[in-house]
């Protein structure tokens, strides 16, 4: 007779071998040792977790014009989202372009379609006009490294013009090299090394000025939604925190264990692949310990608890019956709630056909007030704490994104294996097997290729937001131009590029240049100037 | 071995999102199925129609994760000075595009689409025989393709 622990191996989505069932043999020793909020926090950044405080409900939002994004916003906090994060018009944010680029008029219809036009320190004044950013907790957009100095200094512009100390302020920046280095690169960008300089100047600021603010929060989510394994997606996050924490102990102006805790928040993807995904949030809080510890002796317990925002897989959102999408986001989620997450976003249901509409944003907010009021899952910290399974699958998601950590190492590092295509060769690759997998059938997707009949055809419009985004953002863009304080201007955009050439801290200077009212496309001009332009790696 | 050289397809991107994924899973099984595929990147709809004249493509592909209007005004630029080129459109299409695609003439490929589909579609455009494997082809990791193609740098 055959145990049936002997039976052939199924995969997780990373490719790690599943027995049918697991025992005390399988799990290392060590590893359930400990409680949460004690190293290596394993089990839980706190001690109390979700008793002491629930994750928080943390949805991405954001289209057409700065009155529509604010309205968007205070929607969502009227319906119970307990922080806020800002989408920002792609064709000009993530690029630094003003409406009136050639780029963009070339596609003025699409402007504001998937974020806000936010120019200028006033688009950002509309925005916040009417909430309560002294209290609620903001992550102003900026997911693109170029353009969050300008995102920040705005909202921080803001605060100050309200009498709300910086210091006080409560927050996340993100300016990920995930997003446009790896997952959705843009026409035009910095350098990763000048965008690797824009970041360190953030975290020095941060840290001597904000003591409650995160000043950057790597998204792993950007490499996983773009095909990173969850083991690649620590690896290379943890590679990622390795260039700022060397890079700010090359600086030598901060504490090392002060400026760990600046980037111990991080972001992680969450998918349908429940298990892993819950192994990966545990391993990641453990290899942050150990990583902090072995290689900056940091020890630290603010330092080295890793504190996580969850975000569900887009791209495993169906665009066919979009209704069940509503149940793979509350699986995606309940990997996060199970893992361990400090917040939280849940995909529309609509994800694969548009922005959220509001319905669809109502949905994930109350999907998440269901797992927090109706489902017990606050009550117990780490739950699955001593599963043999849980536990043995952590040490294998540990071990293998130590290994992949040292590949990105032996390549000279995260930056360089953006700048090599390295690591999109690796995505690529995993995305067509995936892919592969779908055509073939050997992966099953409900509603695509299988189980694609519909009783009842449920068709989603397509939210499409506001169609004047760009002509509203040209009138207010010339107006800006010629109301605002030449010499004022002038002399802050000046000092912004004097800073860029010098390698003085950008922060200040540039919350001077938005003061004085610089565009988005302005900002946009010095940094090529200083910087120049990346050159992707890769070929389609 | 082929009797014809392989047709060639123009893959643009209308937009300045840079959403990859899409675009590249296509390009991969159109060059898999034996298309010579050119990437132009993001591009402007007027750039779009005269590299489809410039290098000469039977097909044009685009990608786009804007709105359909964008997509649309390339298709009208490419039918008064490239009447002769096909054009097939993928990306995020809410339903409400994919009747305007239909009632154009263009078919549209939504997320989900299959990938066999979108070369079928390929092949009939452009009235490519299905191509049979090569020795090379067989036992080639999928993702590993684009190595053997002559590189296009991406904009």
């Amino acid at each position: 007779m055959t145990s049936p622990r002997n039976e052939p191996s199924v995969l997780t989505s990373s490719g790690i071998p599943l027995k049918v069932v697991y025992g005390r043999d399988d799990v290392p020793a060590g590893l359930t040792s400990g409680w949460p909020g004690q190293r290596p926090f394993t089990r839980g950044a706190h001690a109390q977790m979700y008793r002491s405080k629930p994750w928080r409900i943390f949805q991405l939002s954001g289209f057409g014009n700065p009155e529509d994004e604010g309205a968007r916003i205070r929607f969502l906090l009227e319906h119970g989202e307990t922080g806020f994060i800002m989408e920002h018009d792609r064709n000009t944010a993530d690029h630094l372009y003003d409406l009136d680029h050639p780029d963009v008029v070339a596609r003025h219809e699409d402007v504001g379609m998937v974020g806000a036009v936010i120019q200028s320190l006033e688009d950002y004044e509309t925005v916040l006009d009417g909430i309560d950013i002294a209290s609620v907790y903001a992550h102003p957009g900026g997911g693109v490294v170029q353009h969050a100095p300008f995102t920040l200094a705005c909202y921080w512009s803001v605060a100050h013009r309200r009498g709300i100390p910086l210091a006080s302020l409560t927050g996340t920046s993100q300016a990920d090299f995930f997003l446009t280095y790896l997952g959705c690169i843009t026409k035009q960008q910095i350098p990763t090394s000048a965008g690797l300089r824009l970041n360190l100047d953030t975290l020095e600021f941060c840290l001597e000025r904000m003591p409650r603010w995160t000043p950057v929060s790597i998204a792993g989510y950007n490499g996983a939604d773009s095909g990173l394994n969850g083991y690649q997606e620590l690896g290379a996050v943890m590679a990622n925190a390795v260039e700022y924490l060397d890079g700010l102990a090359a600086r030598g102006t901060l504490d090392l264990a002060r400026a760990a805790s600046g980037v111990a928040g991080v972001n992680f993807r969450v998918s349908l692949d429940l298990f892993e995904d819950i192994a990966k949030l545990r391993a990641a809080r453990t290899m942050w310990t150990q990583l902090l510890e072995q290689r900056y002796g940091i020890r630290d317990e603010r330092a080295a608890r890793l504190r996580i925002h969850s975000l569900t897989a887009g791209s495993q959102m169906t665009y066919q019956q979009p209704l069940n999408n509503i149940a793979r986001g509350t699986i995606m989620a309940l990997a996060g709630v199970l893992g361990g997450t400090q917040s939280l976003g849940i995909s529309g249901y609509d994800e694969a056909v548009s922005i959220p509409s509001e319905h669809a944003h109502q949905m994930s907010v109350r999907v998440q007030q269901i797992l927090q009021n109706e489902c017990n899952l606050t009550a117990v910290a780490d739950p699955l704490g001593g599963s043999f399974f849980v536990e043995a699958l952590t040490a294998e998601v540990l071990e293998r994104a130590w290994s992949f950590f040292g590949q990105i190492q032996d390549r000279g590092g995260f930056l360089a294996t953006l700048d090599s295509g390295w690591l999109h060769t690796e995505a690529m690759q995993n995305q067509a097997s995936q892919l592969e997998e779908i055509e073939s059938g050997a992966r099953k997707v409900v509603g695509v290729n299988f189980a694609d009949g519909d009783v009842s055809e449920f068709e989603i419009d397509g939210f499409q937001g506001s169609s004047d985004a760009w002509e509203r953002g040209i009138e207010r863009l010339e107006r800006i131009r010629a109301r605002r304080n030449g010499n004022l201007h002038k002399r802050a955009m000046t000092e912004l590029e004097r800073a860029c050439n010098s390698g003085a801290n950008i922060i200040p200077p540039m919350i001077e240049a938005v003061t004085a009212e610089a565009t988005v496309g302005e900002i946009g001009d010095v940094f090529r100037a200083a910087f120049g332009d990346w050159t992707p790696p890769i070929q389609f | 071995m082929n009797r014809h050289p392989p047709k060639r397809v123009l893959i643009a991107k209308t937009g300045l999102d840079g959403h990859w994924r899409g675009v590249s899973a296509v390009a991969h099984a159109l060059r898999d199925a034996g298309f010579e595929v050119i990437f132009a990147g993001m591009a402007r709809p007027e750039q779009i129609v005269a590299m489809a004249l410039q290098e000469d493509v039977d097909l044009v592909g685009l990608n786009i994760g804007g709105r359909i209007e964008v997509a649309l005004r390339t298709i009208s630029g490419l039918r008064d000075e490239a009447p002769d080129i096909p054009v097939f459109v993928g990306g995020t299409l809410p339903p409400a595009s994919m009747r305007q695609l239909a009632g154009i003439g263009v078919q549209g490929f939504p997320p989900g689409s299959s990938l066999s589909a979108i070369v079928d579609a390929a092949r009939r455009l452009t009235g490519a025989e299905p191509s049979r494997p090569t020795p090379q082809d067989l036992g080639t990791p999928r993702g590993s393709s684009y190595e053997h193609h002559q590189p296009v740098p991406y904009q």
